[in-house]
C-alpha cells in the first residue's frame, strides 16, 4: 500500500480523479484490513519442501530472534517478500534441525508404524536423535490406523497406500515439517499458540508424510479434518505430541480442489491461533481465523486506554515549559494522528472536486435561465 | 364532506372502546399452563453413562466399589488413578482418554508394597470459552441445565479431543469442573507436573500440603507457587514440577497463586488428600468430579463404610463472563487484572464437585444406610462463608483444616460453618437415635445462606444436595421423593426463568402465571386516548392549512367585525 494518493494528487486528468478518489477510499479501508492479514501467502508456498534440506552449519543451540522481526509485518509492503523468506531461512537453522540432518525420512513412511518416539530424556528435544534410533515400537494398534505409544504419542488415520476414488496415481511424495509451540505465535499480536506455518499448498493426489515437531512443555495437536470418510476414520488425520517430541504420518489427500482445516484440538489453542489450512490444488474456500492469513468470523473489540507514558521529550532534553504547554495543549484537543495525514490528503484531493461540483451547481441554474 | 364523516366515525368509535373495556377489565385473566412439550428437558441420568458402570467391579485387578449415583465415575479411570496409567493395559487407558503419562506410579521405597513415587500431570483446561468462529461457547460445560459460566480448571492430561467427538462442542468427560481430587500417602515422593496449557500464566500453590518453600532454581522447579516469592509465572506452553513428599496427612488444597482474586474462583483449586501411610495402600490418586470414593485408602476402609469430597464454590457470573467476552488474552487480562473489581462482586452460582442442583442429584448426592459411619471431606474454595447444614443428622467435625480435633472436645452439630479456603472432615453417623440421625429417608444438605441453594436466584439450585438412604433410591440411583416431579428442574426453561413452577401445585393451576388482560389494559388505553387526542388534532391543523384561503377570510371576517366594533368604540 504504498500511498496511491500522492500518486493520485500529481497530474491525473481530472476526468479520472472522481475514480481516484473511491480508490483512495478503499484503499484506506484496504489498509486497514490489510493490518491484519500480514502474512503473505507466498512464503509458505516458498518454503513447503525445504524443510529438510538444511545447512549444517547452524548448530549452534542459539535463540535467534526471528521472531521478533516478524513484528512489524504490517509496516511492509505486499510486494516486499523478500524479509519474510529470509525470517523462514532462519527457522530452518535452528536449534531443531539436528533431527533431519542424519535420519533419513523416507524410510519411516514405510509400513509397521514403528516411527514413534522412544523413552528417553524428553525434557529436551536434543535427546530425539538416539531416541529415534532405538526404535523402540512398543505403540499399540486400536481401531484403525490409531497408533499410541506409552507416552501418549499418537498417529490416526495414517493411510500410506490406499488411493482416494478419485485419484489413479500418487502425484508426488512430498515431506512437510510442521513445528508447533507458543514461539510461533509471537509474530501475531494478540495470539498464544501457533503453527510455525499457516498454509500449505499440495497437488491433488500427493503422499505427504507430516513431521509434526512440538517445541512446547505441553501437548499439542496436528488435526486435519474433512477427509473423505471412508479412508479416514471420521475424516480425521490426526497426530499428537504429548510433550517436546516429534511425530510422524502418513497420508494421501483426494484428487479435488479442496481446503483442509488443521488445528490443535486443546481447548483454546485453535481459538488462540493454533490453526491452519492445507490446500489441495486449486483450494476450497478458505478456513476462517487463521492468524494472519484469513479474517476472524467474531473480531473483538479494541478501545483505547489512557496508559501512562514517558513525558515527551527533545533530543532527550525535556522540552521547555512553553513548548510542552503548547504541544500539551494541541495533543489534548486536537486529534492529529498519522490517520490525520491520511486525511488531509484525501481532503487536498477532494477539494477541487467540491469546488468544481459546487460551481457546476451554480452554473446549471444560470444556464437554465439564458 | 368526507373529512367531517371520517372525523365523526373515530369520535364514535373512541366513546363506544372506552366503556367495552372497562367492563372486560371486571374479569382477571386465565392462568396460562406451559405445556411440557414446549421444553427443552433433559434426561434426569446422563445418557452417556453406562448404567454398568454403577456395579461393583474389579478392572486391572482393582476392587472397584458399587456406586449408587446415577451418574456413577467410569470404573476404567479409577482403575488407571489406582494403578497409575504406567501400569495399565492400553485397552484400560484408552477408556479413560487419559494420556499415558498422566499419572506414573514407580518404586515402592519403603518396601511395604504400594509405590511412593507418584507423579500426576495437570493440563490448564478453559471451559466454555470463547471462539473466534461462531456466537457460542467451547468447550461447554453445563453446572446446570443451560447454565454455562466460563471456567478454567485443572485437568488430568488427557489424549484426543477436548470436546466428546469433532461434531459435539460438549466437552470430553474429564474436563471439567471441579479440578480433580488428588490423593497421595503421606512419605510418597509427589511429582505434580504442571502443563501450562492456556494462555495465560499459572501456578500450583500446596494451601496446607507440607511443601518446601522453593527448590534450588526457582525458575525450573515449582516451590510455593506464589509469583512474587517463590518462583516465575508459568507462561503458556511451559511445564514446572511440584515436588514434595508430605509428612503429615489431612484434608488439603491445592490452587493458582497467579492473580489468585480471580483464578482461584475462575476455577483453578482442587482438594488434595494426604492419607496415612499404610502396606499395600495403593490410592485412587484422582478423584475426577469428587463425590464417592470407590477405592478409599486401608485407613479408610478400616474406620468408615464409605467416603465422600464434597467440593463447594462459588462464582461471580460477571468474573466468568470475561472469557467469553473477549478472545485476545491482552483483553481478558486486562478485564481481569484491572477493571474486574472483586470488592464490588456478588456470587451468583454455588455449586458442590462442579455443579448446581439438580444435577447434584446426579452425581453428589450421599448414599446411606443405618448404622453406618461415612466419612465427609468437606472444603469451601468460595470467596465466602458457607454454612453447610445437613437435614435429619448431626455429623462430628473430627478435623480442621486437615488437624484431628481433640478428641475429648469434637463438636456435633448441624451446621458447619466453612471460613473461605478452610476443609472439614465430617464423620457423619447414621444411627437413628435422634441424635445422629433421625432415621431413614432423602435429607437434604445444602449451604444455609439461601442465596446459596440457588443459581442466581432462582430456586431450588445451587449446592443442594441430598443424603439418601438405600431404601428412598430407585434402580437408577435416583432419590424416589414423595415430593413434586424433578423432571422439571432438568429443563433448561426453569434456569432461564421461564418456567412457572407452581403451574402444576393443583387443578385449576391457581399459582401459574396468569395472562395478559382481555381487552386493553389501562396503560395501553391511555396511549391510544392520546394517541387519538393528537390525531384529531392534526386533522384539524391540517384542515386549517388547507382550507387557508376560508379560513384567512372567515378571520379577516371576524377581525373586521371586531375592528369594526373597536373604532367604532373608539370613535365614540
Amino acid at each position: 500500500m504504498r500511498s496511491p494518493s500522492l500518486e493520485a494528487q500529481k497530474g491525473v486528468k481530472p476526468m479520472i480523479k472522481q475514480l481516484f478518489t473511491i480508490l483512495i477510499c478503499m484503499t484506506a479501508f484496504g489498509s486497514h484490513a490489510f493490518a491484519q492479514d500480514s502474512a503473505d501467502h507466498s512464503q509458505h508456498e516458498t518454503m513447503q519442501h525445504d524443510a529438510h534440506e538444511h545447512d549444517d552449519d547452524a548448530h549452534e543451540h542459539d535463540d535467534h530472534d526471528h521472531d521478533t522481526d516478524h513484528d512489524d509485518h504490517t509496516d511492509h509492503s505486499a510486494h516486499d517478500h523478500s524479509e519474510h523468506d529470509m525470517d523462514h531461512s532462519a527457522h530452518d537453522h535452528s536449534k531443531h534441525e539436528m533431527d533431519h540432518s542424519d535420519h533419513d525420512h523416507s524410510g519411516m513412511t514405510h509400513g509397521d508404524g514403528h516411527m514413534m518416539d522412544a523413552p528417553g530424556d524428553h525434557s529436551m528435544l536434543h535427546g530425539e536423535d538416539d531416541a529415534h534410533a532405538h526404535h523402540h515400537g512398543d505403540h499399540h494398534h486400536h481401531h484403525d490406523g490409531h497408533l499410541m505409544d506409552h507416552e501418549g504419542t499418537h498417529i490416526m488415520g495414517q493411510n500410506f497406500d490406499k488411493l482416494p476414488s478419485s485419484c489413479t496415481s500418487i502425484s508426488e511424495e512430498i515431506e512437510i515439517t510442521v513445528r508447533g509451540g507458543t514461539k510461533y505465535a509471537k509474530k501475531f499480536p494478540g495470539v498464544t499458540f501457533a503453527f510455525d506455518q499457516q498454509e500449505w499448498r499440495v497437488k491433488p493426489c500427493s503422499r505427504i508424510t507430516w513431521h509434526f515437531i512440538n517445541e512446547d512443555n505441553i501437548r499439542h495437536q496436528f488435526m486435519m479434518h474433512g477427509l473423505p470418510r471412508y479412508l479416514y476414520n471420521l475424516g480425521m488425520f490426526h497426530l499428537e505430541n504429548t510433550g517436546p517430541r516429534k511425530v510422524s504420518g502418513t497420508m494421501i489427500v483426494p484428487a479435488a480442489d479442496e481446503t483442509y482445516l488443521v488445528h490443535c484440538d486443546i481447548s483454546q489453542h485453535m481459538e488462540n491461533g493454533m490453526k491452519a489450512q492445507l490446500v489441495v490444488g486449486n483450494g476450497g474456500e478458505d478456513i476462517p481465523s487463521i492468524p494472519g492469513l484469513t479474517p476472524y468470523v467474531i473480531n473483538d473489540k479494541y478501545e483505547a486506554e489512557d496508559l501512562p507514558q514517558v513525558p515527551d521529550t527533545d533530543n532527550g532534553k525535556e522540552k521547555d515549559s512553553l513548548t510542552k504547554q503548547v504541544t500539551d495543549f494541541f495533543n489534548d484537543n486536537v486529534p492529529i494522528a498519522g490517520i490525520s495525514f491520511v486525511g488531509l490528503l484525501f481532503g487536498l484531493v477532494c477539494a477541487p472536486l467540491f469546488v468544481r461540483m459546487i460551481a457546476l451547481r451554480k452554473r446549471k441554474p444560470e444556464e437554465d435561465t439564458v | 364532506m368526507p373529512t367531517r364523516c371520517y372525523l365523526m366515525a373515530i369520535l364514535a368509535a373512541c366513546s363506544i372502546a372506552l366503556p367495552l373495556n372497562a367492563q372486560a377489565s371486571l374479569k382477571l385473566p386465565e392462568t396460562v399452563k406451559v405445556n411440557p412439550a414446549a421444553l427443552n428437558s433433559e434426561p434426569i441420568c446422563d445418557p452417556k453413562i453406562s448404567p454398568s458402570w454403577r456395579k461393583a467391579q474389579v478392572i486391572e485387578g482393582v476392587k472397584i466399589r458399587e456406586s449408587k449415583v446415577c451418574d456413577p465415575d467410569n470404573p476404567a479411570l479409577i482403575a488407571a488413578a489406582v494403578k497409575g496409567t504406567n501400569n495399565i493395559s492400553m485397552a484400560t487407558l484408552m477408556e479413560t482418554d487419559l494420556s499415558p503419562d498422566t499419572i506414573i506410579k514407580t518404586d515402592d521405597i519403603d518396601g511395604d508394597g504400594d509405590p511412593d513415587r507418584i507423579t500426576i500431570k495437570l493440563e490448564v483446561i478453559e471451559l466454555n470459552g470463547r471462539t473466534p468462529d461462531f456466537e457460542g461457547l467451547i468447550p461447554t460445560f453445563d453446572i446446570a441445565p443451560g447454565i454455562q459460566p466460563g471456567a478454567w480448571v485443572f485437568a488430568p492430561k488427557t489424549s484426543g479431543m477436548s470436546t466428546e467427538n469433532f461434531e459435539s462442542i460438549r466437552a470430553n468427560s474429564l474436563l471439567r469442573l471441579p479440578s480433580p481430587v488428588i490423593r497421595v500417602e503421606v512419605g510418597d515422593i509427589v511429582q505434580i507436573v504442571l502443563e501450562n496449557t492456556h494462555y495465560l500464566p499459572h501456578t500450583i500453590h500446596l494451601h496446607g500440603v507440607d511443601h518446601p518453600f522453593t527448590h534450588a532454581d526457582g525458575h525450573v522447579a515449582g516451590g510455593d507457587g506464589v509469583p512474587q516469592t517463590s518462583e516465575m509465572f508459568l507462561m503458556p506452553g511451559e511445564s514446572r514440577v511440584y515436588e514434595f513428599q508430605p509428612r503429615q496427612t489431612g484434608t488439603m488444597l491445592y490452587h493458582c497463586h497467579v492473580q489468585t482474586h480471580t483464578h482461584l474462583a475462575m476455577g483453578l483449586v482442587g482438594m488434595i488428600i494426604i492419607e496415612e501411610n499404610r502396606p499395600n495402600n495403593w490410592l485412587q490418586t484422582l478423584n475426577v468430579g469428587g463425590g464417592h470414593v470407590r477405592y478409599p485408602s486401608v485407613a479408610i476402609q478400616e474406620e468408615f463404610d464409605e467416603e465422600f469430597d464434597l467440593h463447594f464454590h462459588a462464582m461471580d457470573k460477571e468474573l466468568h463472563e470475561i472469557i467469553q467476552k473477549y478472545n485476545d488474552p491482552r483483553l481478558i487480562a486486562r478485564d481481569m487484572n484491572r477493571l474486574y473489581d472483586i470488592t464490588d462482586s456478588t456470587e451468583d452460582y454455588f455449586i458442590l464437585n462442579g455443579m448446581s442442583f439438580p444435577y447434584t442429584l446426579r452425581e453428589s448426592i450421599i448414599f446411606a444406610e443405618p448404622d453406618q459411619k461415612i466419612k465427609l471431606r468437606v472444603a469451601n474454595s468460595a470467596s465466602e462463608m458457607l454454612a453447610l447444614h445437613t437435614h435429619g443428622h448431626k455429623a462430628t467435625i473430627t478435623h480442621y483444616d486437615g488437624v484431628e480435633h481433640n478428641p475429648a472436645a469434637q463438636i456435633t452439630r448441624d451446621v458447619y460453618a466453612l471460613a473461605p479456603a478452610q476443609r472439614l472432615d465430617l464423620t457423619l453417623n447414621t444411627t437413628n437415635d435422634g441424635l445422629h440421625s433421625y432415621g431413614e429417608g432423602i435429607w437434604l444438605f445444602h449451604d444455609h445462606r439461601e442465596k446459596g441453594i440457588t443459581t442466581d436466584g432462582m430456586n431450588p439450585g445451587g449446592n443442594v444436595s441430598a443424603i439418601v438412604y438405600k431404601k428412598y433410591l430407585n434402580e437408577i440411583g435416583l432419590p424416589k421423593g414423595m415430593g413434586v416431579d424433578v423432571s422439571k428442574y432438568f429443563t433448561q426453561e426453569f434456569h432461564a426463568r421461564k418456567l412457572p413452577i407452581w403451574q402444576d401445585l393443583d387443578e385449576s393451576g391457581s399459582l401459574g402465571a396468569p395472562g395478559v388482560r382481555s381487552g386493553i389494559d389501562p396503560e395501553t388505553q391511555e396511549t391510544v386516548t392520546n394517541l387519538l387526542i393528537g390525531f384529531v388534532f392534526g386533522l384539524l391543523i391540517y384542515l386549517i392549512i388547507a382550507k387557508k384561503q376560508q379560513v384567512r377570510g372567515a378571520m379577516t371576517g371576524a377581525l373586521t367585525k371586531l375592528r369594526g366594533s373597536k373604532g367604532s368604540k373608539a370613535n365614540d
